[in-house]
């Protein structure tokens, strides 16, 4: 795989070439026995749209499934987290854009549930969403907080959404000078972006990508 | 005045009518008397609902909601905040916008039409917000203020390449600027505007331009539309498709073509929707696109565009209406 042209920017392509490569990286770990922590994964090559879907794992204590009796102060934060029990689980879905105005991948991402529990807004984000310990410091960015809610540019309507306008300075940090092809990029921007949201790449799909890379 | 000066006041200065009445659900009287405003094409609704809050308190059947809990419709579309209220206008009103074969004489004065139109009858709505549908604002209007500083950042990055002029303003001028579009003070605004316009030691590189297709009724037109055929999958109501959703398009357009031709309307539409205008200079069939209330002629510059004709966040905010 040729590295990233113009580092820390991505063209179009590259974007491309790299969704292509998780994608098929996710289907060949499907086949395997490992457990997946996403539920899947979709590329639409016309609207340069990656889509990663995972269940929601909900972190609000104070949310009516919750046991009242349960005291919060004694459990650690992952024992807090519990799986909503309602016949839907809610899903999460991510959905990574290439910003043509930015030429970087872009975060928006939203919460689909039946019941319709999980609208995009702030309380959602701060009480769903985000890790506790990330809570901080995602709300001393911007106006508002690092995230806000704007329409998603495909289907128009609101979803939460991280603005790029910062991304190429973090990914030239990231990079430190070093040339990586498209699908690295796209790992460490997931790394960089997707953490305080609860997105992240298990290590077993890191290593099947590199499998698959040296076999073609 | 030089012309452009001129048109981007006469762009500021334009407003539309509007006759907003509270929804029967939300009022406790038989009647409420409507609440009549003109607001400026380049203003957001947003802006209205302290007003609105004061105005219907007394008629509200639950006068603890708060200004923030209310939202705006017109023929069951709900109205995007964010959206400038011309852009709302020209998508959805279904007004015919003027034309360039309207103007009878060489002073067609194509923005101040507006004083013969009738008002714009919105519904206000204090319960049920459609949350799948529109973003919940806050009372502190920090919300309205971050999708607009967003939309300026980008315009700012497509102008310039870098974000750098807006990220170098000054806390001072960088509420200026917010201050200016709320309290419509067009010398405010223009201070800073022109910063971004004309940054220092750099050439405008592309253009910020947003087009807004209609979800056509046709599914010929909506082919020819949508890059995809692929049905949504939220927000979509029984039927298929949310009322009044639009499909946002938009992409890099140099100020100069690669031919170094000047960049018009018609190059830019020829490179973003090919399907619909086939060629650089014909006119496409059935659709046209409509900036403050005027049919947009596919030979305008779009560099003279951006110096006159923008919305407040730099951006040109183009409408499609279908034929």
């Amino acid at each position: 795989m040729k590295p990233v042209a113009s580092p820390p920017h991505l063209s179009a392509s590259e974007f491309h070439t790299a969704c292509t490569t998780l994608v098929d990286s996710f289907n060949a770990l499907r086949d395997t026995s490992t457990k997946q922590r996403w539920l899947d994964i979709s590329f639409d090559p016309d609207e340069n749209n990656l889509r990663i879907s995972k269940e929601l794992t909900v972190t609000r204590t104070s949310h009516q499934e919750h046991d009242p009796h349960d005291d919060p102060e004694i459990d650690d934060d992952d024992d807090e987290r519990i799986t909503s029990t309602a016949n839907s689980t809610p899903l999460i879905h991510y959905d990574v854009l290439f910003s043509p105005s930015y030429s970087v991948p872009v975060l928006y991402f939203y919460v689909s549930d039946t019941l319709h529990r999980y609208p995009p807004t702030m309380d959602t984000l701060y009480l769903d969403i985000i890790a506790r310990e990330y809570v901080d410091q995602t709300k001393d960015a911007g106006v508002l907080g690092g995230i806000t809610v704007t329409d998603h540019p495909v289907l128009n309507q609101p979803v939460f959404f991280i603005h790029p306008c910062r991304t190429a300075e973090v990914m030239e940090a990231s990079l430190g000078g070093r040339e990586i092809p498209s699908f690295e990029y796209l790992l460490m921007w997931i790394g960089a972006m997707g953490k305080t949201v609860g997105l992240d790449v298990q290590i077993e799909l890191v290593l099947m990508a590199k499998e698959l890379i040296e076999n073609t | 005045m030089d012309v452009t000066a001129l048109l981007r006041e006469r762009v500021w200065s334009a407003s539309i009518p509007l006759e907003i009445s509270l929804h029967t659900a939300d009022c406790a009287s038989y009647n409420a008397v409507p609440y009549l405003v003109h607001v400026p094409r380049l203003s957001y609704l947003a802006f209205l609902l302290p007003k609105l809050h004061a105005f219907f308190h007394t008629s509200l059947i639950y006068p603890s909601v708060l200004p923030t809990d209310a939202w705006l419709e017109y023929d069951h579309v709900p109205l995007k905040w964010h959206y400038p209220l011309g852009l709302l206008y020209d998508l959805y009103s279904g007004a015919e916008p003027a034309s360039s074969h309207d103007a009878s004489a060489e002073h067609a004065h194509v923005l101040s039409l507006d004083e013969g139109t009738p008002p714009w009858k919105l519904t206000l709505h204090f319960s049920n917000y459609p949350k799948d549908q529109l973003v919940q604002l806050d009372v502190q209007e920090k919300h309205i203020h971050d999708l607009f500083i967003n939309n300026v950042k980008e315009a700012d990055f497509l102008r310039n390449g870098t974000g750098k002029t807006v990220m170098s303003l000054s806390k001072e001028d960088s509420e200026q600027l917010w201050e200016g579009v709320k309290q419509r003070d067009f010398r405010r605004f223009a201070r800073i505007n022109n910063k971004f316009l004309n940054p220092q030691g750099a050439t405008l590189r592309h253009i910020p331009m947003r087009l807004y297709l209609p979800h056509a009724a046709s599914p010929q037109a909506e082919q020819l539309i949508s890059p995809s055929n692929r049905v949504q999958e939220v927000g979509t109501d029984e039927k298929g498709v949310m009322t009044g959703s639009v499909r946002v398009v938009q992409g890099l357009v140099p100020l100069s073509s690669s031919s170094r031709q000047r960049q018009t309307v018609g190059t830019a539409l020829h490179t973003l929707l090919p399907n619909l205008f086939r060629n650089t200079r014909g006119p496409c069939l059935i659709a046209a696109p409509v900036l403050h209330g005027a049919i947009l002629p596919l030979d305008a510059g779009l560099e003279e565009l951006i110096r006159t004709t923008t919305y407040v966040d730099g951006w040109l905010h183009i409408a499609f209406i279908m034929l």
